[in-house]
């Protein structure tokens, strides 16, 4: 029987947090990039969790309530800028973003 | 009855003053009754004051105005002595003559008011100079009458010419004034003091180490103000002013205040021997080369302008060999038949229409009798002829040279020859202008207006009389000034026969000069002969263009300048301070060109480069081992 270790938990963090990062590298939606973010926030809200277990303290769990109530403004702050954009350009695409180019 | 001198100094600001602010409501003829009688009381109280310095033998009256600075005790203080006394008689005698000619002079002028307000300013100056108790009150009234002459050098400022005389005459004498104020701080450092009988009392005490660069000092100031050579072009420029303000400043009084001056110092002058031979041989030169320019002049005011030059050689000669006596006596009556010559020579461009070419002139004696007749004694008078006041001036000053024996008959027989020169160019002046028909018409042309001729005569009587003050058988003005000069060693005239002979020698000089100028200019002597003078127009050339000092000068000072500031601006601020600021600014910029492309706009690469910096984070955090307290 394979024992569920804390390794586990903070490697599965490390990967949801690279596929996050990844997208927002190479994904040029906005509504996508946000998932993206979300994705990151949440697999570090894994690792704070997995931690507070580990330690067998309280703080880490404390934490993530905070993460959720700020990622949850933040999709409502979020959404209604990539509403705008899109009325504006009728398109997601961050790449049409460009004029603070050097 | 000292507060009188402060009545003598202070009239001319306040009447300059005065005019100034009501010149609105004035006319000419309100504003000539304002300035001729305040003139006329600052003279009868000049002479009152002097009648009173006579009474008591000379013995100097000192008036302590305030106290100017505290530490060192340096007091606005007035003197009024031999010396003092004989210059301040001159001065506001000669600026009731000269004012009262210029009402006629500058009439209808439409800065008339302005003219009178300088030449007042410039009275003031000169009488703050010469009864000053200390070098600084002198300094005061020096830098003044510089000011004065430079305002009415460039009277008629809308001329490009005068004004730039005027600045020529200000920056030259600038030159001086530097090394006036060098003496100045020096006296101040040997001394402690300003005060001139303090200062003379303590270098007869004892020995002074600097005493020969403190004179030296002060001769730089003298040959600045006094037009000496290599100092001395500003004076023929300075002709662009009103003639009358010629007659006073750069004739009569302002030139003469360097001559003034080193008889003031004289009891330093005496001991250095050195300060004594720079005098006499820039003195010798500065008559020389003047004589020799005012020979081929066509300005009716340049040849007088040179010959003032030469006249101050002169009377830098009579110092150099320590005549100070014959120097003050060649001063006077120098200022009495230059003042008189400027204003003939002022009457007749007034008559000729401004017109100041002596060869558009000739046969006027015809038309101005009473002009030509005072001018002529004033020709006579500054050639030597006596009994005319030159004579005995200039007779003494040779003597005394004669006197000193030894290398000084070298500067004897230049200064002969200076006085030959003399007589030459000034037979040359009149004759063009008032005797040699030179076909000109001069039909229309009228004897001057009477208050132009008045003050002529006046002083056409002092030129002939004046020289009677101190000749070898009446020592008026040698008594005069004892008082001033007692601890002061003069060389005295040869006893005898010797004097006669010099006397004849020195009036044959002057005669021959005369006599010459009538061969060559009005018979045409040369014209008979068919022997040609070799390098004739070369030395004509040479004459009119004062052997081109002026050119030599503008080469070495004003060009050498030039190129010296323009490789200065184009090596040193363009290439190294420009070159370097442009260089880092360029730098910077091509710098910020190449790092602001990574500044693209796109989200992603910004990801990128965060995700990099924070791998890069995190392999230092693992690099580095973990501190435990």
């Amino acid at each position: 029987m394979i024992e569920v270790s804390t390794d586990w938990y903070l490697t599965l963090a490390a990967i949801l947090f690279s596929i996050g990062f990844l997208g927002m590298m190479i994904r040029k939606n906005a509504l996508i990039m946000f998932m993206c973010i979300e994705l990151m926030l949440n697999s570090v809200n894994l690792t704070f969790i997995a931690a507070s277990r580990h330690f067998g303290t309280i703080e880490g769990q404390i934490s993530v309530f905070f993460v959720l109530v700020v990622a949850s403004a933040e999709v409502v702050v979020g959404l209604a800028i990539i509403v705008s954009i899109f009325k504006k350009q009728s398109s997601a695409s961050v790449d049409l973003l460009r004029t603070i180019r050097g | 009855m000292e507060l009188l001198l402060l009545v003598v100094v202070f009239l001319p600001l306040l009447t300059a003053i005065g005019i100034k602010i009501i010149s609105k409501f004035l006319n000419e003829l309100l504003l000539n009754f304002i300035t001729i009688n305040s003139a006329l009381l600052s003279f009868a109280t000049a002479s009152g004051m002097f009648v009173l310095l006579f009474i008591n033998k000379y013995e100097p009256i000192n008036l302590k105005f305030f106290t100017w600075i505290t530490n060192p005790e340096i007091l606005f203080e007035f003197t009024l002595d031999g010396l003092s006394g004989v210059m301040m008689l001159l001065v506001t005698g000669l600026s009731v003559v000269i004012q009262v000619f210029s009402t006629s002079y500058m009439s209808k002028d439409e800065h008339y008011a302005k003219y009178f307000v300088y030449f007042n300013v410039f009275v003031f100056s000169m009488l703050l100079l010469v009864m000053s108790g200390n070098f600084l009150v002198m300094f005061f009234g020096w830098e003044l009458v510089g000011l004065s002459s430079y305002l009415l050098i460039s009277f008629w400022s809308k001329k490009q010419t005068a004004a730039k005389a005027g600045n020529k005459a200000f920056i030259l004498n600038r030159i001086g004034d530097f090394g006036f104020l060098i003496g100045l701080m020096l006296t101040l450092n040997t001394f402690g003091t300003f005060n001139y009988d303090k200062v003379f009392s303590k270098v007869l005490e004892g020995n002074i180490d600097n005493l020969t660069v403190i004179v030296i000092c002060f001769i730089i100031g003298a040959f600045g103000k006094s037009a000496q050579f290599p100092l001395f072009s500003w004076l023929p420029d300075a002709m662009e002013g009103p003639t009358p303000a010629s007659a006073l400043i750069h004739a009569a009084t302002m030139v003469t205040a360097g001559v003034f001056m080193l008889v003031r110092i004289s009891p330093i002058l005496q001991f250095s021997e050195t300060g004594k031979l720079i005098v006499i041989v820039t003195g010798l030169l500065t008559a020389l080369i003047a004589a020799f320019s005012a020979i081929n002049q066509d300005d009716i005011k340049k040849v007088l302008a040179y010959s003032t030059i030469s006249q101050l050689g002169f009377m830098f000669i009579a110092i150099g060999s320590g005549a100070y006596v014959a120097a003050i006596f060649h001063l006077v009556t120098h200022a009495f038949f230059k003042a008189l010559l400027f204003l003939g020579a002022g009457a007749v461009i007034h008559e000729m229409h401004h017109e100041q070419n002596i060869h558009k002139m000739g046969n006027l004696k015809s038309k101005m009798p009473i002009t030509a007749t005072t001018m002529g004694i004033g020709t006579l008078a500054i050639s030597g002829i006596p009994p005319l006041a030159g004579f005995w001036s200039k007779d003494e000053i040779l003597a005394s040279t004669f006197a000193n024996g030894g290398f000084y008959y070298i500067f004897w027989a230049l200064s002969l020859l200076a006085a030959f020169m003399t007589a030459f160019y000034m037979g040359r002046h009149w004759l063009l202008i008032f005797h040699k028909d030179s076909g000109n018409d001069i039909s229309d042309i009228h004897e001057a207006p009477k208050a132009m001729v008045r003050p002529l005569l006046i002083l056409g009587v002092f030129s002939v009389f004046i020289g009677f003050i101190n000749t070898p058988f009446f020592h008026g003005l040698e008594k005069v000034l004892h008082e001033t000069l007692h601890y002061v060693e003069i060389t005295h005239l040869p006893e005898g026969i010797t004097l006669i002979v010099l006397a004849f020698v020195s009036i044959g000089a002057g005669f021959t000069g005369l006599v010459l100028a009538y061969l060559v200019y009005v018979v045409e002597i040369f014209s008979y002969f068919k022997f040609k003078i070799p390098f004739k127009d070369e030395i004509l050339a040479l004459s009119a263009n004062t052997l081109y000092l002026n050119k030599v000068g503008d080469i070495i000072f004003v060009k050498g300048m030039k190129s010296l500031t323009r490789k200065t601006a184009v090596l040193i601020d363009g290439l190294m301070i420009d070159g370097l600021v442009n260089k880092i600014s360029t730098l910077f910029y091509s710098s910020s060109q190449k790092i602001s492309t990574s500044q693209n706009g796109l989200i992603r690469s910004y990801v990128v480069y965060f995700g990099f910096f924070m791998l890069l984070l995190i392999g230092l955090f693992i690099a580095t081992p973990l501190v435990v307290n």
